[in-house]
């Protein structure tokens, strides 16, 4: 179908999609008489899209400022007086799900769990059947590559479920590919990260049986 | 109940119109429905009454551009992509329908305003004014723009017949 011509100026996909709906009698006189646009019009009205449910974390209803903030200020408060209590010294406060790679920036390793539909990106626990996806936060502008490692507790070698990936930098940039956890220990995900110029820094999480 | 009403709405009104335009950037209905899907689940947390097709259409566009800048995706997409149908291609870019080859090279050397209105006008087929409008720019510099497209796919031409 790429040799047909429309007669004018195309009428543009997003108005055929609108046309649906808006019933625009000049796009309508249009497209009787352009076999381009009629065809183009055509395929979406033939067009059967099979849509995955969407569920997702749910929207949260808008609360009145004192009903998080006194909550908020006691558990800072709270937060505080443990760190300044009990931290014993020299203790190593970096997040080991953040690595700084020279030629990159600081790396934000993450993950996305889908359990029969649902997708969370705040848990850190499996239970057989979950999806699991790696995601990667950097500054924009920058690439990297990226190479997945998972390691069960008390296996000897790593697993590498993901093809290593060149990403461009961005906000929670998905690797391509998912995984499955099975068993009962502990998994180390590991991404290791490599600027273009050679230099490399690993980052990691843990996720746990529930 | 209006399609923008909440996501779920939306997502059945316009999802199946946004699968098809990322199809057309992507040449892959499964890249295309994953895509759709994953601005829906990020979109669901900050819904506003706001969102309607053109915006979405926009939100579409950045995120595919994102998928073709992956070099690992790109290579799998530059596979299907050969094994796809030709699409009709009523706009054409120097006489080549755009498809994730081209948008993959001029990605390597145009920013991002320019590749949006790459996929404006050579994918969704949109006139320069309904692309100023759409982009909230001045028709000038939509011009301007596309001026520079041209001039990048006729260097990309005289690299590839030079090699």
């Amino acid at each position: 179908m790429s040799g047909l011509a429309c007669i004018g100026e195309p009428i543009s996909w997003l108005r055929l999609e609108q046309f649906a709906t808006t019933r625009d009698p000049a796009i309508a006189s249009h497209v009787a008489q352009c076999p381009a646009c009629k065809h183009c019009l055509e395929e979406i009205t033939a067009d059967l899209v099979a849509l995955p449910p969407l569920v997702g974390p749910e929207a949260r209803p808008a609360r009145t400022w004192w009903k998080w903030a006194v909550p908020a200020f006691a558990m800072a408060a709270a937060a505080l007086a443990l760190i300044v209590v009990i931290r014993p010294r020299g203790e190593d406060s970096a997040r080991e799900d953040v690595v700084v790679v020279k030629g990159v920036g600081e790396v934000v390793l993450g993950v996305v769990r889908e359990r029969g539909g649902v997708i969370r990106q705040d848990v850190r626990s499996f239970a057989p059947g979950d999806r699991w996806k790696v995601v990667v936060t950097c500054p924009p502008a920058a690439s990297a590559s990226v190479e997945v490692a998972v390691t069960e507790a008390g296996a000897a070698a790593a697993d590498h479920p993901l093809m290593p990936a060149t990403i461009a930098c961005g906000n929670r940039i998905v690797i391509p590919g998912a995984f499955f956890l099975t068993g009962t220990n502990k998994n180390r995900v590991c991404a290791t990260v490599t600027s273009p110029g050679g230099d490399r820094g690993t980052a990691c999480l843990t996720i746990a049986p529930e | 109940m209006d399609a923008a009403s909440d996501p779920q709405a939306a997502y059945r009104a316009y999802g199946p119109a946004l699968v098809r335009k990322a199809e057309r950037i992507l040449r892959s209905r499964e890249d295309a429905t994953d895509v759709v899907h994953a601005l829906f689940v990020d979109l669901i947390p900050k819904w506003n009454r706001d969102v309607d097709l053109p915006y979405l259409y926009r939100a579409i566009t950045n995120r595919c551009l994102n998928v073709v800048r992956d070099r690992g995706t790109r290579a799998r997409l530059l596979e299907r992509e050969s094994a796809s149908a030709a699409p009709i291609g009523r706009v054409r870019l120097e006489d080549q329908v755009v498809g994730v080859g081209l948008i993959a090279a001029l990605a390597e050397r145009l920013d991002e305003g320019h590749l949006q209105v790459l996929v404006c006008r050579f994918v969704d087929d949109m006139t320069q004014e309904e692309i100023a409008l759409h982009l909230k720019l001045s028709r000038k510099t939509i011009g301007k723009r596309l001026d520079r497209i041209r001039d990048e796919v006729i260097s990309l031409r005289g690299q590839e017949t030079a090699s």
